[in-house]
This record gives C-alpha cells, structure tokens and sequence, in this order.
C-alpha cells in the first residue's frame, strides 16, 4: 500500500494528520501488517499531556504486545472508542475507521522532525 | 538456524519464520486468526518437523521406559500412541511426550526445545536390550488438523482413516510414500500425524494444500497452533510444565499411573498428590479486553499469588482472553475471582474449567 501524501510519519510506524492545531494519529499499513491480527489497544485518557516520541499505550496482537508512541506533543481531545471492541480495524482500515487517537498540538514546529511518504516508504521497505 | 524439510515452501509461501527449538519456522502464513478458523471448522497443515524423533528399538523399550515415564508403556497395544511425561526424582517435568507403538519398534516425539536434552537423558539411562536412534531434523512430521481431515486425506492414503481409534498409528503410504500415520494432535480437533523421510515431505505437503485448498485446507504456523492447544486446554512444555512445575500441578493427574512399580519422580510424585496442597494451573477467562500474557502478576484476595503461565485472545472460547496461572490451591479453585496485572491496573478474571474449548461431539 502506497503512503497517503497527506499524512506525516514517525520512525516508529506512527502517521500523524495535521490540521490546523489538530493532529490525528494512527499507526501504518506496515506496523499493522508486521503485528498481524491486532486483538487489543490501549489508548492514553482524554486529557492527557504526552510528548513527542513518549509512549503513550500499547496495541496487541495475538501473539505480542507492542509499546504505542506519539510522534508530536499534546493533550489528548479524543479516542477512538470503537477500537475497544473492534480493534482488528486498525487492521482493516489503517489510515481511516482505525485511528487511534486525536491531540491538540503543543508545538508545530514538532512536526519538522517527522518524516514525509516518501522517506516514510524508504524507512518500511528495509523493514 | 536449523531448516526443516519444509523450509523451502514456508519461504515460497511467504510466511513469518521465527527461530524456534533451534529452527527457523512459520509463526504464521496469512495470519493467526485465519488459520486457527480453518482448523475448528475446515482443517489446516502443520510443519512439526523440528519436534524430535526418536526410534526405539530392542526387547526391552517397555520396561526400560516404564522407569523413566509416569505413564504407562508396557500396557500400550500394537499401533497404540500414548502422552507420557518423563520427570526429574523431585517430579518436575524433564519433557512430555508421545509414544506411538509400531510392530517392530517405538517411535518417540519429544519437544523441540528439549531435543538435545531429552536425547542425553535416554543415553544417560540406557540398558541393555535397547537401541536408539536419533531422527531429529531428518524424518519429517506434517499435522493435518480439522473436521475435514479424514475426508481430505483419505484419497492420498491406503489405510481406512475413519476406522483408525483416536491416539492409534498405522504404517501406511501417503501419496505412495512409506509414512507412519497417527490419529493424535495438538489443537482439540481430530486429524492426523504424517511421519515421513525429510526427502518426501515437500512433495506431500504441496499435493495436499494446492488438492484441498479449493475446501478450505490453510498452512498454520505455530502462533495458530499455540491458539488452539491453549483452548483445548493442552500444556504447553516451558509454560504449564516445567523442570519445576510437575504433572499433577499441571493437572495431569490422570497421566500419572502410581500402580507402577518405581520410576523417577514416583515418590515425590505420589507425596504431592496425597497432601493435596500444591499451587496448581489454574484456567481464567479475563473479564474485560486486555489480554494477559505470561509472566503478568496474579492477584487474590488483594495478595499476590502467582503468575500468568500463558495468555491469549480464544476466539472459540467466545473472543473472550483465556489464560493459565499457577495459583495455591485455595484460589484455583473454580468460580474464584481473582485480578491479574496489567501495565499496572489490575483486571477481574475468573478461574474456570478447562479444557477452555471441547469440539462438537
């Protein structure tokens, strides 16, 4: 699957949607094809304060229980709750219905640090 | 990294290999979830080609194994397979195991990550009247396992599958070539066990997935296998047995046959069972959706107890998280509320029954 152009991307396999002092976050169509059926996500409360590359969760699949990092600074405004009972839609629609969660950025000059698709796409296909 | 026969086609098939019992093997083909749906309701293909084999031959293979084994062996029938469990003097699991009894002699199937040890442990007790040979790595050993199995295999073999007893073998050809076949498994569904030289193996594991795929027949790795022991409520060597874990904590019990004369951990053994206060494995259901995993703290009656032993999501257990723990007594017992730890948080579970999952008489 192509990088959506419209999306930024951290090293850790997280995209970030910037709009306007809004991100939205999720993790790739690579992350979620390396962790297989995913079974389980634990998102950070609404409310919280979380930094740049700080864990923030975890996603699960059958087998592994992998640590969740955000790619920009925040307060947390929204999660997903869908996902708790779902959340092999991170799965199915990695970059739509499977977002993970919603911040306020802090800073956005945070997002100079992150990657764009194409150096994204570079990153994933060495594995 | 060792590579078992099959090695070639779980490349082929682009599946995840991880090292396992020292070989390089499918943790899964097109993912976990998937392939564990085709065992409960089509049948799905297995590699166990880096479990260890061992031929035993001589007069004396029963006896001598009787005293090694807390199970029975001598009382085993011509074409019979029996679990066994080979325990250290103070009852802890060196291995658990399978017999499988052929006219002129005894196959063994031990774990793979217990090979080189189990190996070492049958020289060290060697007697005359008993000769072993170590096949580890060059038979091959190919699962079919599912409610389809017998209509899938049954054109590929000259034996009648639907008349074989379950944990009974034949000697038999499977797509021509000389095999041992054997009613037993791993995953709580009938199927079959396909002992074959290496040389044969990718032939009759290709002809069997590209005849019966059309019908379902998936290729399952080891994380769909783990899934399925799990809720069929199967031990798991490393995890519900240990060299300090012993069978009747495990609840085993039924294997352990105190009828027989002296064998290694008999005593121990027999002094476990009559004080009856062992922590034990323990079955829980999770009550919310965070899965346990091995290792995570146990909780009763606000005091730590034990541990998680395995953990997963079980999709024929309601999508409910199941799990084992090895918990005292007083808590394992059944309908007991308990908490295990989470990242911190402690989470309600329930100790249940197991097997966790039966398959439909």
């Amino acid at each position: 699957m192509a990088q959506p152009e419209n999306l930024l991307y951290s090293k850790e396999h997280e995209w970030v949607k910037i709009d306007g002092d809004t991100g939205t976050v999720g993790i790739t169509d690579y992350a979620q094809h390396s962790l297989g059926d995913i079974v389980y996500v634990e998102l950070p409360k609404v409310g919280a304060q979380v930094s740049q590359s700080g864990n923030v969760g975890v996603v699960e699949s059958v087998k592994a229980v992998s640590d969740l990092f955000t790619p920009v600074s925040g307060e947390v405004t929204e999660v997903n709750a869908a996902l708790e009972n779902d959340a092999a839609a991170v799965n199915r629609d990695p970059y739509g219905e499977g977002w993970l969660f919603k911040l306020k950025l802090k800073d956005g000059g945070e997002t100079a640090s992150l990657l764009s698709p194409a150096d994204y796409e570079k990153i994933s296909a060495e594995g | 990294m060792k590579k078992t026969a099959l090695h070639g086609e779980h490349v082929a098939a682009n599946a995840r290999l991880v090292p396992f019992g020292g070989f390089e093997m499918p943790v899964q083909y097109a993912g976990i979830l998937k392939e564990h749906d085709a065992v409960r309701h089509r049948a799905g293909l297995f590699d166990l080609s880096h479990m260890g084999q061992f031929v035993l031959e001589g007069d004396g293979v029963a006896d001598w194994a009787d005293e090694l084994t807390i199970n029975a062996v001598g009382t085993m029938k011509p074409m019979q397979a029996r679990y066994n469990i080979f325990c250290n003097p103070a009852g802890g699991a060196h291995d658990d195991v399978i017999f499988y009894r052929l006219p002129d002699r005894w196959l063994l199937v031990v774990n793979a990550s217990n090979a080189d040890k189990m190996w070492a442990h049958l020289n060290a007790h060697l007697k005359p009247g008993v000769r072993l040979t170590n096949r580890h790595g060059e038979n091959a050993l190919i699962a079919i396992q599912g409610p389809k199995s017998v209509e899938m295999l049954q054109p590929h073999a000259d034996v009648d599958l639907s008349a074989m007893k379950y944990y009974f073998c034949s000697e038999a050809h499977v797509f021509g070539k000389t095999a041992v076949l054997a009613r037993t498994g791993y995953t709580g569904e009938d199927g079959f066990e396909i002992f074959v030289d290496g040389a044969h193996a990718p032939e009759i594991w290709s002809d069997l997935l590209q005849r019966h795929a059309a019908e379902g027949l998936e290729p399952c790795g080891l994380g769909a296998r783990d899934v399925l022991r799990l809720e069929a409520g199967m031990p798991l060597y490393g995890h519900e047995l240990t060299e300090e874990i012993t069978p009747v904590q495990a609840g085993l019990r039924w294997a352990l046959k105190l009828n027989k004369p002296a064998f290694i951990g008999k005593d121990a053994l027999a002094a476990q069972v009559e004080r009856d206060d062992y922590p034990r494995i323990a079955g829980l259901v999770m009550g919310g959706r965070a899965p346990a995993r091995e290792g995570y703290p146990v909780f009763f009656g606000g005091a730590h107890a034990g541990e998680i032993r395995s953990g997963s999501l079980a999709p024929s257990v309601g999508n409910q998280n199941i799990a084992t723990a090895l918990l005292p007594k007083d808590a394992a017992t059944i309908g007991t509320s308990v908490e295990v730890e989470i990242r911190g948080t402690r989470h309600p579970a329930t100790v249940v029954a197991t097997p966790f999952y039966k398959r439909p008489a």
